[in-house]
């Protein structure tokens, strides 16, 4: 039972994950492999302050959105200047230095060793200690970030975000301030993937760099465009399937390593044959073509 | 200290070289970042180790693994890249697909070979020999030498012959050069296979200094793609340059800064020059769109 709940828990995570980089490529059009440093920095601002200061869940949420909200200005400065592949290789250059960062700055982070130890969330007194608590908050925080992304996607201030995708220099014609609108939505969306990032390490108790790599971004993007970038079903559902597809590997009774080979190689193919036949993505209202 | 630090800047720099040439050769003709080229290299690494696993002697086993991987790279177009293109995929398709037979294809090499470290070295480690200071190996010294011959013979190619003419035309419009009758898939076909040929060359070479792992291809590309972006996309001495400023930056770097921190000094180039100087030092103004 711990199992399913596991999974569903890691679907919650990744569902706050896909909402905000959806809010950044799909809507805004501004693909980013740089998601997995925004998760980064809400885990390691989570482990860090509930470990040193011991605060609670929500002061490292705050904490850690707002060093990803930080982050998210400097990852959008580039999109001001350049564009398409060229930004996607920027963002690519930035998650590599928080990368090394988490890896290399040893005295803050203990490098390759990971944090241990960080305790439970706790709200208002009252421990969230097991699966079942975990999923109830996990659930609570990826619906709000859905309805709140859903929100900003539907208002005038979301119509401003698919303008600028469609066509800048339209949008910009329109007296809209271009910049600024893709300047905040890179601090919202980063500040919104703090967020899985401060669940995640809540819930696993434990962090290391590895778990914030390229790879990770990459799988990220991949659920957004498999499941339809611009769309906020399509995505969820993107992370739904990426998550419990490879799981049907576990029972198949591989040695763990193979498996961990071959669900890789399956998030590939998956990715290649969607641009094969399905560019939109499953339910996708945007397919990147211009 | 410094004569050694030259040296080795020297040595990495050449191979970021053939790695960053490859990659742009590709790049400038199809306009797309082909991040597969990463794990293009490592198959070059782990066809070698394979073929001379089977027993072959490594003179044998190094020119059939340059040609193996060429045709993975014809591969990739024919299979992935070529119906993408007709069906008139942007160039942010195509780099997403490309990530995807990045996973695949390094994936695969790490089930298949495992991910533990794997070598063809021969022998015994020997200790370089001295030279101004520093010391370096006949190996290194032959990295050096075949990185700038190949660099040269590659810029010959481009500007003398009739494909490398051809290469360029495709390049520079691909619309123009269908036009006067030239079959521009039959070149980037060609394009695919020279620049993942190179990519090869470089795997080997380093695979003859140190070692192997899956991931190693990851690490090449990334410091190609710096090296291309800084030298200028589409000019072969700027991927040259590129290739050299990266492996300098990186060792030099070590002087003051601690070694750890050497990769995130080429990211920081990287943003610099995506920012400042997109085109690089040696490239052409890019070209955006018109309103």
């Amino acid at each position: 039972m711990d199992y399913l709940l596991h999974i569903l828990i890691l679907i919650a995570i990744y569902t706050i994950l896909v909402v905000s980089l959806d809010l950044i490529a799909g809507y805004t059009g501004l693909l980013s492999i740089a998601h997995a440093a925004f998760y980064g920095i809400g885990a390691y601002a989570t482990a860090l302050l509930s470990l040193h200061f011991q605060t609670n869940f929500l002061i490292n949420m705050i904490f850690g959105a707002v060093g990803a909200g930080v982050l998210g200005v400097i990852v959008a400065f580039p999109s001001l200047r350049i564009h398409d592949d060229y930004f996607v290789i920027a963002t690519f250059g930035f998650q590599m230095i928080v990368y090394s960062v988490l890896n290399n700055w040893v005295d803050l982070t203990r490098g390759p060793l990971g944090i241990p130890g960080i305790p439970v969330a706790s709200l208002f007194g009252f421990d969230i200690d097991n699966h079942w608590k975990f999923l109830i908050l996990a659930v609570l925080f990826a619906g709000l970030s859905y309805l709140f992304v859903r929100k900003l996607v539907n208002s005038p201030y979301g119509r401003v975000l698919k303008a600028i995708r469609e066509d800048e220099v339209f949008a910009q014609s329109l007296g809209k301030n271009v910049n600024a609108y893709k300047i905040q939505v890179f601090v919202i969306g980063g500040a919104l993937a703090s967020i899985a990032g401060n669940l995640y390490a809540h819930y696993v108790t434990f962090i290391d760099p590895t778990s914030f790599t390229i790879l990770e971004s990459i799988l990220v993007i991949s659920m957004v465009i498999i499941g339809g970038a611009g769309s906020l079903k399509g995505p969820v559902v993107g992370a739904a399937v990426l998550v419990v597809l490879p799981e049907a590997l576990r029972f198949v009774g591989l040695p763990s390593s193979v498996a961990a080979n071959l669900r890789q190689i399956f998030y590939g193919s998956l990715l290649v044959l969607m641009m094969l036949y399905r560019p939109q993505g499953l339910m996708g209202a945007y397919d990147l073509r211009r | 200290m410094l004569p050694q630090l030259l040296v080795n800047g020297l040595i990495a720099g050449s191979v970021y070289a053939l790695v960053a040439l490859g990659f742009g050769l590709i790049y400038s003709t199809t306009r797309f970042f082909h991040f597969a080229h990463g794990a293009v290299y490592a198959a070059g690494a782990y066809l070698t180790y394979a073929c001379w696993l089977s027993g072959l002697s490594l003179y044998a086993a190094i020119p059939l693994a340059i040609i193996g991987t060429a045709i993975l790279g014809a591969l990739l177009d024919i299979g992935v890249y070529r119906p993408l293109r007709q069906k008139g995929a942007s160039s942010l398709i195509l780099l997403l697909a490309s990530l995807g037979l990045f996973t695949v294809i390094q994936n695969l090499i790490s089930l298949v070979f495992g991910d533990d470290t794997k070598t063809i070295r021969g022998g015994a480690v020997t200790e370089g020999l001295p030279i101004f200071g520093a010391r370096i190996t006949p190996i290194q010294i032959a990295i050096i030498i075949v990185s700038a011959l190949l660099i040269l013979l590659c810029w010959v190619l481009m500007k003398k012959t009739k494909i490398g003419k051809a290469m360029r035309a495709v390049a520079n419009d691909p619309e123009l050069a269908r036009v006067i009758g030239i079959e521009s898939d039959r070149v980037i076909l060609f394009t695919f296979a020279l620049g993942s040929a190179l990519a090869a060359v470089a795997a080997i070479l380093i695979s003859l200094d140190t070692d192997m792992t899956p991931m190693m291809g990851f690490y090449a590309l990334l410091m190609g793609v710096v090296a291309v972006i800084a030298g200028g996309v589409g000019s072969i001495p700027g991927a040259a340059l590129g290739g050299l400023l990266v492996g300098m930056a990186q060792h030099l770097g070590v002087w003051k800064i601690p070694t750890q921190w050497q990769d995130t000094i080429v990211f920081v180039i990287l943003i610099f020059f995506l920012l400042f100087r997109p085109q690089g030092f040696l490239g052409k103004a890019v070209k955006k769109a018109a309103v």
